[in-house]
């Protein structure tokens, strides 16, 4: 090869290098065999270098040629739930180490939540995820959701929209755990805030999540004159009593009270978990039981309205005691279970099953871009999932004394 | 006053519906017979776009009983592909798919107006069977058969997963009703309008008055089907 060639390529190898460390930050992943801490540690890692979107969590990120130097190619509509669990995780961590570093970190989080609503340009509506990005981006056209906007409050950003029940639950969980063990004073007005302004358009709205056009969103039903899940009877009262304790403001204890004295919310939650037939039971919908009773049961003091919780509570336990622990929230199940009851249920298999815990393995796969003649090009890429559950799981067991930090 | 008006607009529903329910025609077999006459369309409870509540007209017609399946739809398009078990089970697919298979059977795509009074009669009921919900009344989603609910229910008319199952396409853009001035941007010829919702979103979709707009080849996030309706010959 003569030099002049040489010279020639070693710019396209040395930026696509470039490229190559800036997509690939983290690479390193623990072994199976690792202790959990380690574990928890190298997927930590991972996690806020390869998944983070100014803050925000991406729950699965696809690496170049078929994503981009920064982490804002993947399926985005689940983006809340890993940035709320990567929050409730800092939150739980802080209040052990008391690490400002730690703290840092959430307050880094909570941003992006404020950034999430207001990319949208409307206070209180909160979008499901954010791109900045001054067009669209190919997976826009072929993965779930299809609800993306331009941002005309922040210009040269895109975001997702039509908000739903699950989501809701991430942000009153995420931000009321941020709240209570991480915020300092200055954040603590900023979470409330926050709260203030989103659950306060729900309620404005007739307990509907409403979108940008004003219909309610597909999963956005909370309404006491609609039929609706009983579930979400349970998310819409614990986002009240979460936002009441945060905000101080009595239209939210107002209104959590009218949705049980009138249209007797708290009887409905009971049945948040459907049990027969059994090929109805969800394990997916349980885990925003968990996320709401969590919340719910530790806020409230009515021995009336607690038994009724506690009812919801076993129903769920009913399936939970038996359940096989293939994904991180099934293991958290049983710890929030402990929590809420203080009853001893950790038995040598679900502590082993903890121990196990697991995050994901990095995958390759061959993408279906569309192009722009309508074409489709078949690009090979690696693509990652989330670890948040796994880390939120290890910090919330820890602060709860149910991992010892030497597993 | 309240109840003299609502004397006076059943009155009005049940004449006409008693005029035109004169000499039935027998329906195709699958079908049911709907006849003409006014009926009460829209909500006042709803979303923005179910107002105003207003009274309706529609000529008689014929509907489909059921949803079409993936196996009726296989005889049209034989290049359709499904689940040997889910032959019966209502088949997914475009605005363009489901107009295509209602011009080959010789039917058409339902209007909104026509959808809206099949699935509730002429008396503003919330659900095709009334005003109470439980899960036993639908089938949740594609993934059961038609018509295996629990408990059965049918539209006044006689048809089957009016409410959940899969959302149903119509023939109509997605426009405001007469007399509604809140804005939306997607009124217009971009979306078409679908109705009866899945009970994989919320259960206030399942409404009778309830309407969504989708882009007519845009499928990503939704589970649509269809049925068809026949013109009545005089």
């Amino acid at each position: 090869m003569n030099h002049k060639l040489k010279y020639r390529l070693a710019v396209p190898m040395a930026l696509f290098a470039l490229l190559q460390l800036q997509s690939q930050k983290v690479n390193e992943f623990p072994s199976k065999s690792d202790p959990l801490y380690k574990k928890v540690d190298m997927y930590d890692k991972l996690m806020l270098g390869n998944h983070w979107n100014e803050g925000a969590i991406m729950q699965h990120v696809i690496f170049p040629p078929a994503g981009l130097d920064r982490p804002i190619i993947g399926s985005q509509a689940d983006c809340l739930d890993p940035t709320s669990e990567m929050l409730a995780a800092y939150s739980h961590k802080y209040a052990i180490t008391k690490n400002e570093e730690d703290r840092k970190i959430a307050n880094r989080i909570f941003e992006a939540v404020l950034k999430l609503e207001r990319v949208t340009g409307v206070s209180g509506l909160v979008a499901r995820s954010f791109n900045k990005t001054d067009k669209p981006l190919w997976h826009e056209k072929v993965m779930w959701y299809d609800e993306w906007h331009e941002s005309s409050s922040m210009p040269g950003y895109r975001w997702l929209g039509d908000l739903s029940a699950d989501k809701f639950t991430s942000i009153f969980y995420g931000v009321g755990t941020f709240w209570e063990l991480c915020a300092d004073e200055k954040y603590k007005k900023k979470a409330a805030g926050l709260l203030d302004r989103f659950i306060g358009r729900v309620v404005d709205n007739n307990f509907k999540l409403t979108d940008l056009d004003d219909k309610m969103t597909l999963w956005g039903n909370f309404c006491p004159d609609l039929p609706h899940q009983s579930l979400n009877s349970l998310e819409m009262l614990a986002a009240l009593k979460v936002t009441y304790k945060i905000t101080g403001k009595e239209r939210f204890n107002a209104a959590y009270h009218m949705l049980i004295d009138r249209y007797h919310y708290d009887d409905d939650q009971i049945n948040s978990k459907i049990l027969f037939p059994e090929e109805w039971r969800n394990v997916g919908d349980d885990y925003h039981a968990a996320r709401s009773l969590y919340m719910l049961m530790r806020f409230e003091d009515d021995p009336d309205l607690l038994n009724k919780y506690r009812m919801n509570l076993n129903r769920h336990w009913y399936d939970w005691k038996n359940i096989e622990f293939t994904w991180e929230s099934t293991i958290w199940f049983i710890m929030v279970y402990y929590v809420l009851t203080g009853e001893d249920v950790f038995t040598e298999e679900r502590i082993q099953a903890i121990k196990d815990m697991w995050g994901f393995e990095r995958r390759t796969r061959e993408f279906k871009i569309p192009q722009d003649d309508g074409s489709f090009e078949l690009v090979k890429s690696e693509e990652e999932g989330t670890a948040a559950a796994m880390i939120r799981n290890y910090w919330f067991g820890r602060y709860y004394g149910i991992i010892d930090e030497k597993w | 006053m309240l109840m003299n008006r609502y004397i006076g607009t059943m009155l009005v529903l049940f004449g006409t519906t008693y005029i035109f329910a004169q000499n039935r025609p027998q329906p195709p077999e699958g079908m049911v017979y709907v006849e003409a006459g006014s009926f009460i369309m829209g909500s006042t409870y709803g979303d923005p776009d179910e107002r105003p509540r207003h009274i309706a007209y529609t000529k008689a017609f014929f509907i489909d009983k059921y949803e079409v399946s993936n196996a009726e739809f296989a005889e049209f398009d034989p290049t359709f592909e499904f689940p040997t078990s889910k032959k019966d089970n209502a088949a997914i697919v475009t605005w363009s798919q489901a107009n295509a298979y209602a011009q080959w059977a010789g039917k058409r795509l339902p209007t909104e107006k026509e959808w809206e009074k099949a699935a509730r009669g002429v008396d503003g009921r919330i659900f095709p069977w009334g005003n109470t919900y439980d899960n036993t009344y639908v089938v949740w989603d594609q993934k059961s058969t038609r018509g295996t609910s629990i408990a059965k229910p049918t539209s006044p008319y006689g048809c089957y997963d009016m409410a959940g199952g899969v959302w149903e396409w119509t023939a109509d853009w997605y426009k405001p009703y007469p007399g509604n001035d809140v804005p939306m941007e997607q009124y217009g010829e971009t979306y078409k309008v679908m109705r009866g919702g899945s009970n994989f979103n919320n259960h206030s979709f399942i409404r009778t008055s309830h309407r969504y707009y989708l882009l007519p080849e845009d499928l990503r996030a939704y589970p649509v089907g269809f049925r068809c309706v026949l013109d009545v010959k005089k």
